[in-house]
């Protein structure tokens, strides 16, 4: 390996932004919640805006990403980022990137009056929605975007329409606003799909420095532990069930509102 | 001289706020502060400001929490309803630790309550309000004036102990219209918010990150642990209870009697007081103006001359409680309440007037003779 | 070809399985057998004469085990 040493050049796995220490305390096995966090890290990086980007974390897996990121955050409360993010942006005169990192219920479920209402606003920041079909933080309860017939532990039985009503489709729902400028839906479960939701990233990025509008990325990300399965099967999972009921897609794509 | 301005305490609150150099406004309309919202609408963009009515006040107090990470001076204004929603907000401003200045104009309650001023709300402001343990800085004013100058001192304040200060008004102070006098008060220095303001990393003076967090005792926080943030936050009330102490006393050297109230209770037994003392009865009167830190020291003192207090106010008995606990041990004879049930008229807007006040008073110190 | 190199931290790998599966030649592989302090099953850089350098194991783990080098010619 030595006499290789000057002529290596590093390709991929930690990526420069990040505090490496806090990793290795939290990593459920086949989490996607990382993976994500590493392609916001290349995205801020490649795209040169370390020194003027913020990020809004709320209650949940991706909101251990303050810890991770080397560069400004805040951590906030449930459902309440969008609002954090709101006052930020605007107290900052909209001078640096700000976007969020919420789960699926902080960003629909309770925080879902703020999320309309800022989408409304056409609020210049990035929500992205990581979006598991669970409550993976507290072990495992019911989400806004669980699956008809999932079974979770507030809902042992499989999610029954009679009661717990049907999944929520974010991406559809916020590309409905006038105030949206971007809103994709996107996952990490193979190596076409990372590049690709790296690209949605940047162009939502983009669209946030040229001040068109909001931006929505929800992206669908594997929880093999909560949905007590191991990594490989929880990719079948996602690919069959996951997306047949969340399909892939652009929803909203305008450079101009 | 100051320009001179009739205008409504409702307005002060405006106007108070740019003199001390804000530049948010988040807020949602509530009866009876809509006039500060339309205020702020009007008056802070013009003055560079930003003002965002959110969706709700649940919306707009993250908004302030966010805004004051970036070390904006940030106001709020809302009344009894709007309060409550807020709670969670407040108990995370205080883990974050971000200053900010909260108006909340106080209406009938519980639930939508009256439309018209109580002081119900003494309680959920000056006990934290929301989960943990925590204290805002309280601040009560009972005129349109000291509505601008304690809102100018809750800036102050908040930024110096980086702590969410309340200017606790009401619907009667917040809509009758008196003269102000604009003059910008100045309070000192304060120190600086270089490391711990959220505004991108490139623009920090240390070059490095900064986490605003509602959780502390993780990786990166300045509290080690949980219990360190805890003793943290009892070391700067601490602090707080010894050095920002603010009250008015009136009459207080020869008083057998003292009332204390607060607000405009406060105002209506100065009324009561003229009276009674024409008649010969040593009645005086302590007007706590920051409800926290309470001012224990000087009702003690007084306490330990052996005098009477009425506790004057217009909800059925809250500040009472404080009252009784700082007494406990510092030797008194009776601590007397006059509340919301001894307001003359059963209407929204009735008061308790100072007539009232003269009875209860003489009744107290002629021991129940006519 | 393009050469590269994968280096494993055995500490903080999970088992997962996601390299192995996602290698496109076959270069990483998890033998079942060797399994770290923490008793989840290790993959090893079997084939480094196979690796291209491509990225895609170290885009793709959680754990953040995995660095992968190009080898300059």
């Amino acid at each position: 390996m030595s006499q290789t040493e000057e002529k290596r050049v590093w390709v991929s796995g930690t990526p420069r932004l990040w505090r490496y220490y806090a990793i290795a305390a939290r990593q459920c096995a086949g989490c996607h919640s990382p993976i994500v966090e590493r392609i916001i890290c290349e995205v801020v990086s490649e795209m040169g805006i370390e020194g003027n980007v913020i990020c809004v974390t709320g209650i949940g897996c991706s909101a251990l990403a303050n810890f991770l990121f080397d560069f400004d955050s805040l951590k906030v409360a449930h459902g309440r980022p969008v609002d954090v993010a709101t006052g930020v942006k605007r107290a900052l005169h909209g001078r640096p990137v700000v976007f969020t990192l919420q789960g699926d219920g902080d960003c629909v479920g309770i925080g879902g009056g703020a999320l309309i209402a800022a989408a409304s606003r056409a609020e210049r920041i990035t929500v992205i929605m990581a979006n598991n079909a669970i409550y993976g933080q507290t072990a495992g309860q019911m989400a806004p975007t669980t699956l008809l017939n999932q079974v979770t532990t507030t809902s042992p039985l499989g999610r029954d329409p009679e009661i717990q009503g049907y999944p929520i489709h974010a991406a559809e729902l916020i590309a409905s606003i006038k105030g949206t400028s971007y809103s994709v839906r996107t996952a990490v479960n193979n190596p076409t799909n990372y590049q690709h939701t790296k690209k949605c990233l940047q162009v939502a990025f983009q669209k946030q420095m040229d001040n068109v509008g909001f931006g929505f990325v929800e992206i669908l990300e594997a929880c093999p532990t909560l949905w007590r399965m191991s990594p490989m099967e929880s990719l079948q999972w996602l690919e069959n069930e996951m997306m047949a009921e969340f399909p892939l897609g652009e929803f909203k794509n305008v450079d101009k509102i | 001289m100051g320009e001179k301005l009739l205008v409504e305490g409702n307005d002060a609150v405006g106007y108070g706020a740019v003199e001390a150099g804000c530049d948010c406004y988040f807020g949602y309309p509530i009866t009876p502060q809509n006039e500060i919202i339309e205020w702020f609408s009007r008056e802070l963009p013009k003055r560079g400001g930003v003002v965002l009515q959110a969706q709700s006040e649940t919306g707009a107090i993250n908004m302030v929490q966010g805004a004051a990470a970036t070390g904006a001076r940030v106001i709020i204004t809302t009344s009894g309803p709007g309060w409550s929603l807020m709670q969670e907000g407040m108990s995370n401003i205080a883990t974050a630790q971000v200053p900010c200045v909260v108006v909340s104009v106080q209406r009938g309650g519980p639930g939508t309550g009256g439309m018209r001023q109580v002081q119900m709300d003494y309680n959920t402001t000056v006990k934290g309000g929301g989960h943990g343990d925590y204290k805002n800085i309280v601040l009560a004013p009972s005129s349109v004036q000291e509505t601008y100058e304690l809102v100018q001192l809750a800036f102050h304040l908040a930024d110096k102990y980086r702590i969410a200060v309340v200017v606790l008004s009401d619907a009667l102070i917040g809509q009758m219209m008196e003269s102000l006098e604009l003059k910008k008060l100045d309070f000192g220095p304060l120190p600086s918010k270089d490391d711990w303001v959220v505004t991108g990393k490139a623009y920090h003076k240390d070059g490095v990150k900064h986490m605003s967090l509602i959780v502390q005792g993780v990786p990166d926080s300045p509290y080690p642990t949980w219990l360190s943030f805890v003793k943290h936050l009892n070391d700067k009330f601490e602090e707080i209870e010894k050095n920002e102490v603010r009250y008015e006393a009136v009459a207080l050297e020869d008083a057998d009697l003292v009332i204390i109230a607060f607000g405009y209770v406060a105002r209506i037994s100065k009324g009561a007081i003229k009276t009674l003392r024409a008649q010969g009865l040593k009645v005086g009167l302590i007007r706590p103006i920051t409800l926290w830190p309470f001012p224990k020291e000087v009702i003690r003192k007084v306490g330990e001359r052996g005098v009477d207090f009425l506790v004057a106010e217009d909800n059925i008995g809250q500040m009472i409680d404080d009252v009784r606990a700082t007494l406990y041990g510092h030797g008194q004879k009776e601590i007397h309440l006059l509340s919301i049930l001894d307001r003359s008229g059963t209407a929204d807007g009735a008061l308790i007037v100072p007539r009232r006040i003269v009875e209860e008073c003489q009744r107290i110190l002629e021991g129940g003779k006519q | 070809m393009a050469k590269g190199e994968v280096i494993i931290n055995e500490q903080l790998c999970r088992g997962c399985g996601y390299c192995a599966h996602f290698c496109s030649r076959g270069a990483i592989e998890i033998p079942g057998d060797k399994v770290s302090s923490q008793g989840y099953s290790l993959p090893i850089f079997a084939h480094p004469e196979k690796c291209n350098g491509c990225g895609v194991c170290g885009w793709l783990c959680p754990s953040f085990s995995l660095e992968v080098y190009r080898i300059k010619e």
